[in-house]
C-alpha cells in the first residue's frame, strides 16, 4: 500500500527518497524495508511508539545514522559513503533535535553563524545579518547576544531552528522538538514551526502533537517496529485508522 | 632567640627576584609547551589512531608513574648520550640545564593536561556531534571550534591547579643547579644564616601566588559554569 504512494511521490518530483531502508544496531534491526518519499514542500508527520524507529528513519536522512540497506535521495543526491554526497545531503537539511543540542559556550548569534561561515564560506558580516534576520523570524532577535543557558526551553529550541534555516537547507527535520519543554512552551515552538510550513518548508516531522498534525501535515505516516504500517492524509487517520496498532497508539497519546 | 631581622631579604632582593623570574618562566613555557603537546597527545587516543594511541598511552602512564626529580635526571644525563650517538660520532653532546629544564618540565606536563583534556574529550556531550554533522560541520571544524573550546572551559580549573602544583614543582630545578625562587633563597639563607627569615619571605610568596592562582580558578568556574550549563 504505501509503496504505490512512494513511487506516485516518486514520479512528481519527490525531494526525499527512501527505498527499501534497512538499519541493524548490531543484531537489531531497527529498520525493516521502510519506504518513504517526500514531495517539494511536503509536510509529513512521523508518529509512532516509542522505540518503532522514527528517529533512527530522519536520522538516516541526514546520515546522522549510517543505512544498511536500500537507498536514500535527498534532492537528487543519494547518499553514499562519499564524503562530498554527505556533506551535500547535510547541506540540504536542517534538523532539529529533542534536547535542542545548542554550543553552549557561543552566544545564540554565534549558534547561528557558525556553519554558514565555515560550510557555506559567508563573511561574517553576511552571516551575522543572516542570523539576525532569522531570529527575528522565530521572534528572538533580542536575545541574539546571549548564551543559551540563559534562555528558556521553548527559546532554546527556536534558536535550534533558526540556527539550521541558517544553512537555507531545503528540507527540516524535526525530532520530537516539542518533547524535552515544559507545557507552556510547546505552543510557541509549535507556532514557528507552524509559520515554516506556511512559507512552503518541506518538512518531516516526528510528533505527538496532534493539533499540530491536524493543521499543517499533508500525510501522517504511522511506524511501528520498524516499518511503515499505515500513511494517511491526518483527518482519516485521526478519524479512522485502518490498522489495530494504529487504534491501539491513538488510544494511548489521547488518553 | 635572635630577633628576625628582614632586612637581609630586602638587600638580597635583586636575587630573589630574578629566581622568582625564572620559576615564573619555566612555569609558563612548561604550560604552553605542556598544553600544545598535551592536547595533540590526547587528541590522537581519542581518535585512536593505531600505533601512536598505544605509544602514548605507555608514555603517559610511565611519565605519571616517575617523580619529576627522576625524569630530570633522566633527562640531564641520557638525552645528550643519545644525541651523541645519533649524531654518529659517539660522543655525549650536552644540552644545558635550561634547555633540560623546559624540555621535561613542557614533556612531563604534557602527560598530564592530556589526561585530564583526554577525559574532558570524553565527557562532551553526543549531541554536541550530532549537531555538528546535521550542520554539515567538518571533523576539523568541530573539534576546533565545538568540542575542544568546551573541553578547555570545562577543564580550566583542574588544568590551573595542576599548574599550581607545577609552579611549585619547579623548585626541582635546583638538582640542575639552576636558580629558581627557592634556590635563591637557600644559597642565600646558607651565605648569611638567616634561615627563617629566607623561608618565611619565600613561603609568603609561594603562598601569595598560589592562592592569586586559586582565586583565579573560582573565578573561571563561576565564568563558565553559564557557557557550559544547557
Ligand atoms: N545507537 C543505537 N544502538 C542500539 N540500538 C539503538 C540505537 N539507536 C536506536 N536503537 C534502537 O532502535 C530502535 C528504534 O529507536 P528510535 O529510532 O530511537 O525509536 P523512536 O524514535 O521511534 O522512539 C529502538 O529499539 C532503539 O533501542
Ligand atoms: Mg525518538
Amino acid at each position: 500500500m504505501h509503496r504505490e504512494t512512494s513511487s506516485n511521490a516518486a514520479q512528481s518530483g519527490a525531494i526525499v527518497v527512501v527505498e527499501s531502508l534497512v538499519k541493524r544496531f548490531g543484531a537489531f534491526t531497527a529498520l525493516n524495508d521502510v519506504n518513504l518519499s517526500v514531495g517539494k514542500g511536503e509536510k509529513i508527520v512521523l508518529c509512532g511508539p516509542s522505540g518503532s524507529g522514527k528517529s533512527t528513519l530522519i536520522r538516516c536522512i541526514n546520515h546522522i545514522e549510517k543505512h544498511d540497506g536500500g537507498r536514500i535521495i535527498v534532492d537528487g543526491t543519494e547518499l553514499s559513503n562519499r564524503l562530498a554526497d554527505i556533506n551535500s545531503v547535510r547541506c540540504e537539511t536542517g534538523m532539529v533535535f529533542q534536547s535542542f543540542n545548542l554550543f553552549p559556550h557561543l552566544t545564540v548569534a554565534e549558534n547561528c553563524m557558525l556553519a554558514p561561515m565555515k560550510v557555506r564560506g559567508i563573511s561574517q558580516a553576511d552571516a551575522r545579518d543572516r542570523a539576525l534576520g532569522l531570529l527575528r523570524k522565530v521572534r528572538i532577535q533580542d536575545q541574539a547576544d546571549k548564551y543559551p543557558a540563559q534562555l528558556s526551553g521553548g527559546q532554546q529550541q527556536r534558536v535550534a531552528i533558526a540556527r539550521a534555516l541558517c544553512m537555507q537547507p531545503k528540507i527540516m527535520l524535526f525530532d520530537e522538538p516539542t518533547s524535552a519543554l515544559d507545557p507552556e512552551m510547546v505552543k510557541e515552538v509549535l507556532d514557528t514551526m507552524v509559520e515554516l510550513a506556511r512559507d512552503g518548508m518541506t518538512m518531516v516531522c516526528v510528533t505527538h502533537e496532534m493539533g499540530f498534525a491536524r493543521e499543517v501535515a499533508d500525510r501522517v505516516v504511522f511506524m511501528d517496529r520498524g516499518s511503515i504500517v499505515e500513511e494517511a492524509d491526518p483527518e482519516t487517520f485521526f478519524r479512522a485508522p485502518r490498522t489495530e496498532r494504529a487504534k491501539g497508539f491513538l488510544n494511548q497519546i489521547i488518553h | 632567640m635572635n630577633t628576625l631581622d628582614f632586612s637581609i631579604v630586602t638587600q638580597s632582593w635583586p636575587y630573589l627576584w630574578s629566581g622568582l623570574l625564572f620559576s615564573l618562566a619555566l612555569t609558563a613555557a612548561a604550560f604552553v609547551i605542556g598544553m600544545v603537546l598535551g592536547t595533540c597527545l590526547a587528541l590522537v587516543q581519542h581518535f585512536e589512531i593505531p600505533v601512536f594511541a598505544q605509544i602514548i598511552r605507555g608514555y603517559v602512564a610511565v611519565i605519571r608513574s616517575i617523580p619529576l626529580i627522576l625524569v630530570l635526571f633522566w633527562f640531564f644525563f641520557l638525552v645528550p648520550i643519545v644525541l651523541g650517538h645519533l649524531s654518529g660520532n659517539g660522543r655525549p653532546i650536552p644540552i644545558g640545564a635550561t634547555y633540560t629544564a623546559f624540555i621535561t618540565f613542557g614533556l612531563f606536563e604534557a602527560a598530564y593536561y592530556s589526561e585530564i583534556i583526554r577525559v574532558g574529550l570524553r565527557a562532551v556531550n553526543k549531541g554536541q556531534f550530532e549537531a555538528c554533522q546535521a550542520l554539515a560541520l567538518s571533523t576539523y571544524d568541530t573539534y576546533r571550534h565545538i568540542v575542544l573550546p568546551q573541553v578547555l572551559r570545562v577543564a580550566s580549573p583542574i588544568i590551573l591547579s595542576q599548574t599550581i602544583i607545577l609552579f611549585q614543582d619547579t623548585s626541582l630545578v635546583y638538582v640542575l643547579s639552576l636558580t629558581d625562587l627557592l634556590g635563591a633563597a637557600s644559597k642565600l639563607a646558607q651565605l648569611n644564616g638567616r634561615l627563617v627569615e629566607m623561608y618565611l619571605v619565600v613561603a609568603v610568596a609561594y603562598l601569595a601566588i598560589s592562592s592569586a592562582a586559586s582565586q583565579c580558578v573560582a573565578v573561571l568556574r563561576k565564568r563558565y559554569a553559564l557557557a557550559t550549563s544547557r
